[in-house]
C-alpha cells in the first residue's frame, strides 16, 4: 500500500546533562521542514508582553497549589529526621505512636544508619497536623553517634572519618584537562600574576511551597498524585513503584507549584513516604516537609572550593591557569562548570573533585555548577585587569571574541552609567555623615546551553462553537510556560489570548520533559507551535470551500479567517468553525528543531556601595542584558532576569548556610536565619532583552539570568573599596577583615 | 511533652480523661481516638458564645470565624493557628493565605485581622474569634478582582505566585492608608514578605499602580 518510507534524518544539537552540568550533544531527529517562528517585527502576541494567563488565579488565591489540595478523609502526614549527622541507630520505638488517638499510619523508613542531619527514620499520618506533629515526637529512635565531617575544613583533616567507605579521603577526582607542568611554566611568562582560593557554601533553593504531594488513594487500584514538581511525568511511575500500582492508573496532577529551582523532580522523599503511609492507612496523605526539614533534606546549591593561579600579560590576554576545584556538595557528587569559564586562556590545567561531607546532597539549582565558577573566574578577571591597569570590560573583551559578550557589555556598560566607576579599586569619592561610603560597579557574564529536547506532544482542539484549547501535560514553575502556550496558539490563529484555554500539568495529558536546565521554552514551544499550525491547516481546509478558494490562500487575524490576497474576502472565526464536523478539529504537533535554539550569554552589572565603617554593602544597582532568541513573552522574561539577578544578590550578600562542626548540626534552618533578599534590600533593577539577538529560534533564559550577579556584585565592592573578598556571602566581617588585611 | 503541659497548669478541674483526650497523649488508648472524631463532638464548646476570659480547655473546640463576611464554623484545638485552621480545619478551606516558614518570617499567609496586617501563622484561631479575617478570596467585590489584585496580574507581580496572596494582603493594607505611598513605603509595607523568585520590582510597579488607579476613583 503506502510506500514505507524512512523519515529523512538530520542532526541537531541538544542538550543533556553530564555530570549534573548540562553539555551540548548531537543526536538525530526526523527533518520534518516545517513551520519557521518568522522575523522580528512580524508578531502581533509573541515578542510582546502578554498578561500571565494565570494571573487572576494566583492572585485571587483561587490557584490551587498541592499544599492546598485537601480531600475529604485526607490524613497529614509528618517525618520524622535524624539530628545527626552520622549515626547508627540501634532500636526505634513507634509504639506510642501507633496507638495515639486519631494516628491511622506508621512507619519506620531506616533503622540502620543515618549519614546526615536530616536523614528520614520514620514518619506518621494522622487526622489532624497537630495529632501528627505530637506523633513523630513520641517515636523513640536510639542512636549511637559515629564521627562526622559537615565542613570541608573536618573532611580534609588527617585521620578524618570517611563519609564513604570507597573514597578514604573524601575526595572524588572527576575530570580535568591539560598538563600541570606546562601551565605552570606558561604562568611564568606573564607579566601580572594572582593566586586566590575561593570558598563558597551551600546556597538554598528556599522554594516557598516545600517538597510535597498529596497522594488520593483510598484502597482501590488508582491514584491521584498531586505534586510540587517540575517534572509532571517523572511521577507517576516513581508513584507506581512506591503504590505497588500499574503505572497506567497513576495521574500525575501538577496545576500550580511553589518555586523548584532546579530541586523539584521526581516523588522525592515525601512521595516515597506519603505512599507508604496512604497505602497502610488506605486513605488520601498529604506530606510537606516543614521549613526546617526543606533546609535539611531537599537539597542546595554544592559548595565550592576553588584554588585558581592566573596570568595575563600587559597588553591584555590572559596566558595561562592552573585550577584546582572542589564541589561541596555533601553526600552528593555536585559539579562545577570547568575554568576558565567563558574566557579563552591558551594554556590551562584544570581539575575537578568531590568533596564529601555528611551533608545533604546538592541538587541541581538553577545554573548548576556555573555561579561558583563564575564567581571565581570574574573575580581573577577584575584582579588581573587591576594588576595591568586595564578597564575591565576591555579586558574581558581581549579575551573572549563572541560578539554577543561585547555587544551585551556594552549595553550595559551605557545603562549603569560605566564611566562614573573608581578608574583604580577604592580610588572613588569617600562621602556619606561620617565619610565612610564608597561606591564601585562590577560586571560578570554568563554562559548556557539550553537548547530542546523532542519530547512535547501537544494537541490543539477547536470546537464547532469556536472554542479552543491547548493541552500538553508540562508544568508552569512560575516561569510563565502556560501563558505562551496559550499565546503561540492565539497568534497562529489570530484570536486574543484569553480565547485559547490552556490544559497544563496532567500526566493524562501530552508527554512533555521536566523542567531542568532551562529546555522547558525549547521543547515545549516549538511543539506548541507546531500543532497549531496542524490546527490551523485542518481548519483551513474546512472553512476554505465556504470562501471558494484552497485553504493555503487563507490566513487568520484579528479573529478573522480571510482570503490572503483579498482580505475583504473574509469570515469570522466562530463561522468558520461552525464549517467543522461536530467532532471538532484535534490536532498533534511535537518537536521541530528548527523552532528550537540553544546557547545563551548573560552579561550583569552592579554598582554597590560599601560602608568602610561596618563593613555593609548595599547594591544600588543591576542591570542585565540577556539573549534568548526570540522572546515569546517580553514581561515574562524580564521577570525571570529580575528574578535571576535576585537570587544572585541573594548568593552574593546574604544567603549561608551555618553547620556547626561540634554537633553536625545546621544552625539556622529557618527562613528567620537563613536570609532571603527582601523588599529592602532592592536596588534600582534594569532587565534588558538583548534584541540585538535576531536567531529566529526560542532558548531558554532562566538560568543564566542566576549566574552572573553574584560575580558582579563581589567585583563591585573590589572596585569600591580595594578589597577582595574571595568568599560568599560578602558579609561585613568579611568586608572589614579584607579591608582591615590590606591597610 | 504531655507530663511538661501537665506541670505547666491545665485547668485543675479538667479530668485527667479530658485533657488526654485534648493532647493525643502517648499510650492513652486507641479507644479515645473514637471519640475524638465521634461521640464526644457535640460536647465541644463553641467558643463564639464563651464569656469572655473563660478558660479554653484543650480538645477540639467550636470556633466561629468572621472570614470574608461569612461566618464559618470548625473545630480545632486552642493551639490551632488562624492560618492552619483557615486551611485544614474550615470547610471548604481557605488555601489563599500560604504555611511557608511557619514562624513569622515571611508574610506568605498574611491576612487582615479587622483591617490591619496579620500574620495568620502567629495567632492562635480562637483568638480570631469575635474579630474580622479578611483574607485574599475576600478581596475581589461582584467578581471584579480589587485594584491591588488588578495590578499584580498587569504588572506581572508574581511568578510561581506562592507568595502573592500575602504580598496583596500587605499592599492593599499599605494603600487603604496611604493613597500616594513612595516606592521607600512600598518597600517597608512588604518588608514583612517574602518571594523567593525575586519579583519585588514588579510588585512595587503593581503597588504604585494601584495606588493610581485608587486615587483615579477606578
Amino acid at each position: 500500500m503506502a510506500q514505507q518510507q524512512k523519515p529523512k534524518m538530520k542532526k541537531i544539537k541538544t542538550v543533556k546533562d553530564v555530570n549534573g552540568v548540562p553539555t551540548e550533544v548531537e543526536i538525530e531527529v526526523p527533518d520534518t521542514g516545517g513551520p519557521t517562528w518568522g522575523p522580528r517585527g512580524s508578531h502581533t502576541l509573541l515578542n510582546h508582553d502578554i498578561e500571565r494567563v494565570d494571573g487572576p488565579a494566583k492572585a485571587t488565591g483561587a490557584a490551587k497549589y498541592t499544599y492546598d489540595v485537601r480531600v475529604p478523609g485526607m490524613l497529614y502526614g509528618r517525618v520524622l529526621m535524624s539530628p545527626h549527622a552520622c549515626a547508627d541507630i540501634t532500636s526505634v520505638d513507634t509504639s506510642a505512636a501507633e496507638a495515639m488517638p486519631g494516628v491511622k499510619a506508621v512507619v519506620t523508613l531506616n533503622d540502620k544508619q543515618v549519614k546526615y542531619e536530616g536523614d528520614p527514620v520514620a514518619a506518621v499520618a494522622a487526622i489532624t497536623p497537630e495529632i501528627a506533629e505530637d506523633a513523630v515526637r513520641t517515636i523513640k529512635v536510639a542512636y549511637k553517634k559515629r564521627p562526622h565531617a559537615v565542613t570541608y575544613q573536618q573532611a580534609t583533616k588527617a585521620g578524618a572519618p570517611a563519609v564513604y567507605q570507597n573514597a578514604p579521603d573524601n575526595v572524588r577526582k572527576q575530570g580535568g584537562s591539560g598538563d600541570r607542568a606546562k601551565a605552570e611554566a606558561a604562568l611564568m611568562t606573564a607579566d601580572a600574576t594572582v593566586e586566590r582560593e575561593f570558598v563558597i557554601g551551600m546556597q538554598h533553593h528556599a522554594c516557598l511551597e516545600t517538597h510535597g504531594v498529596m497522594v488520593d488513594y483510598t484502597g482501590g487500584d488508582t491514584a491521584t498524585v498531586y505534586a510540587s514538581t517540575q517534572g509532571t511525568f517523572t511521577i507517576p511511575n516513581d508513584a507506581a513503584g512506591a503504590l505497588g500500582m500499574k503505572v497506567e492508573k497513576i495521574t500525575a496532577i501538577v496545576e500550580y507549584m511553589g518555586g523548584g529551582f532546579g530541586s523539584k523532580f521526581g516523588i522525592d522523599l515525601p512521595g516515597q513516604i506519603a505512599c507508604r503511609l496512604s497505602k497502610k492507612a488506605n486513605a488520601p496523605v498529604r506530606l510537606m516537609l516543614s521549613r526546617p526539614q526543606e533546609f535539611l533534606a531537599a537539597g542546595n546549591r554544592n559548595g565550592a572550593l576553588q584554588r585558581v593561579k592566573a596570568g595575563a600579560s600587559k597588553d591584555g590576554k590572559l596566558v595561562a591557569m592552573v585550577a584546582e576545584q572542589y564541589d561541596l556538595g555533601g553526600l552528593g557528587e555536585g559539579g562545577l562548570a570547568g575554568l576558565p569559564y567563558i574566557y579563552h586562556v591558551p594554556t590551562v590545567y584544570q581539575e575537578s573533585n568531590s568533596l564529601h561531607t555528611n551533608q545533604d546532597s546538592s541538587r541541581a539549582m538553577r545554573g548548576p555548577g556555573h555561579p561558583q565558577t563564575s564567581f571565581a573566574m570574574e573575580s581573577i578577571m577584575d584582579d588581573l585587569a587591576a594588576k595591568i591597569g586595564m578597564d575591565p570590560i576591555e579586558f574581558r573583551k581581549a579575551n573572549t571574541g563572541d560578539a554577543f559578550y561585547h555587544r551585551q557589555l556594552d549595553t550595559a556598560a551605557k545603562e549603569i552609567g560605566w564611566e562614573r566607576r573608581p578608574k583604580t579599586p577604592g580610588g572613588g569619592t569617600v562621602y556619606g555623615p561620617y565619610k565612610s561610603l564608597k561606591r564601585g560597579m562590577g560586571c560578570g557574564a554568563a554562559t548556557w546551553g539550553g537548547g530542546g529536547r523532542p519530547e512535547c506532544q501537544v494537541d490543539v482542539f477547536v470546537k464547532q462553537d469556536g472554542s479552543i484549547a491547548v493541552q500538553v501535560g508540562t508544568q508552569d514553575l512560575g516561569t510563565g510556560s502556560r501563558t505562551y502556550t496559550a499565546a503561540i496558539v492565539a497568534e497562529e490563529m489570530g484570536l486574543p489570548v484569553k480565547a485559547v484555554e490552556t490544559r497544563i500539568g496532567n500526566s493524562k495529558y501530552g508527554q512533555a520533559n521536566a523542567s531542568g536546565g532551562s529546555t522547558t521554552t525549547a521543547s515545549l514551544a516549538p511543539a506548541v507551535k507546531v500543532a497549531a499550525v496542524n490546527a490551523k491547516g485542518l481548519l483551513f481546509a474546512a472553512a476554505a470551500p465556504m470562501l471558494g478558494v484552497k485553504p493555503e490562500e487563507l490566513s487568520a487575524a484579528n479573529g478573522k479567517l480571510f482570503v490572503t490576497a483579498d482580505p475583504n474576502k473574509s469570515m469570522t472565526w466562530k463561522q468558520a468553525c461552525a464549517t467543522l464536523g461536530a467532532a471538532g478539529i484535534s490536532a498533534r504537533g511535537e518537536w521541530s528543531s528548527e523552532l528550537a535554539g540553544n546557547g545563551v550569554h548573560g552579561v550583569q552589572m552592579a554598582e554597590v556601595e560599601v560602608d568602610t565603617e561596618t563593613g555593609h554593602v548595599r547594591v544600588l544597582k543591576m542591570v542585565g542584558v540577556q539573549d534568548c532568541g526570540l522572546a515569546l513573552n517580553r514581561r515574562a522574561v524580564q521577570s525571570q532576569l529580575n528574578g535571576g539577578m535576585i537570587q544572585g544578590l541573594g548568593y552574593a550578600l546574604l544567603e549561608e548556610h551555618w553547620v556547626d562542626e561540634a554537633t553536625g548540626c545546621m544552625l539556622n534552618p529557618s527562613l528567620e536565619e537563613y536570609k532571603l533578599p527582601g523588599a529592602m534590600d532592592m536596588p534600582e533593577m534594569v532587565s534588558l532583552i538583548d534584541d540585538g539577538d535576531t536567531r529566529e529560534v526560542v532558548i531558554g533564559m532562566a538560568e543564566p539570568a542566576a549566574i552572573p550577579g553574584a560575580s558582579a556584585i563581589a567585583n563591585a565592592v573590589f572596585n569600591a573599596c580595594g578589597a577582595r573578598i574571595t568568599s560568599l556571602p560578602i558579609t561585613p566581617d568579611k568586608v572589614l577583615t579584607a579591608l582591615n588585611a590590606k591597610a | 511533652m504531655a507530663d511538661k503541659r501537665d506541670e505547666q497548669g491545665a485547668d485543675p478541674g479538667l479530668s485527667r480523661r479530658q485533657f488526654l483526650r485534648g493532647v493525643g497523649v502517648v499510650g492513652a488508648g486507641a479507644g479515645l481516638a473514637d471519640e475524638l472524631l465521634g461521640g464526644e463532638k457535640a460536647e465541644a464548646a463553641p467558643l463564639s458564645q464563651a464569656p469572655a476570659g473563660a478558660i479554653l480547655k484543650p480538645g477540639m473546640q467550636k470556633v466561629t470565624l468572621n472570614v470574608n463576611g461569612a461566618d464559618t464554623t470548625m473545630e480545632v484545638e486552642p493551639r490551632t493557628t488562624l492560618l492552619n485552621a483557615l486551611r485544614n480545619h474550615a470547610d471548604p478551606p481557605i488555601t489563599g493565605p500560604k504555611l511557608i516558614c511557619d514562624q513569622g518570617a515571611c508574610g506568605g499567609c498574611t491576612v487582615l485581622l479587622d483591617g490591619k496586617t496579620m500574620y495568620g501563622c502567629m495567632l492562635l484561631a480562637v483568638d480570631a474569634v469575635g474579630r474580622k479575617v479578611t483574607t485574599v478570596e475576600g478581596l475581589a467585590r461582584d467578581g471584579k478582582m480589587s485594584p491591588v489584585q488588578e495590578a499584580f496580574v498587569e504588572k506581572d507581580a508574581m511568578m510561581c505566585g506562592f507568595c502573592t496572596p500575602g504580598f496583596i494582603m500587605s499592599v492593599e493594607s499599605l494603600l487603604q492608608t496611604n493613597k500616594n505611598p513612595s516606592l521607600e513605603q512600598i518597600k517597608a509595607a512588604c518588608s514583612g514578605n517574602v518571594c523567593r523568585c525575586g519579583t519585588y520590582p514588579h510588585i512595587f510597579e503593581a503597588a504604585m499602580a494601584a495606588a493610581a488607579k485608587m486615587r483615579g476613583g477606578a
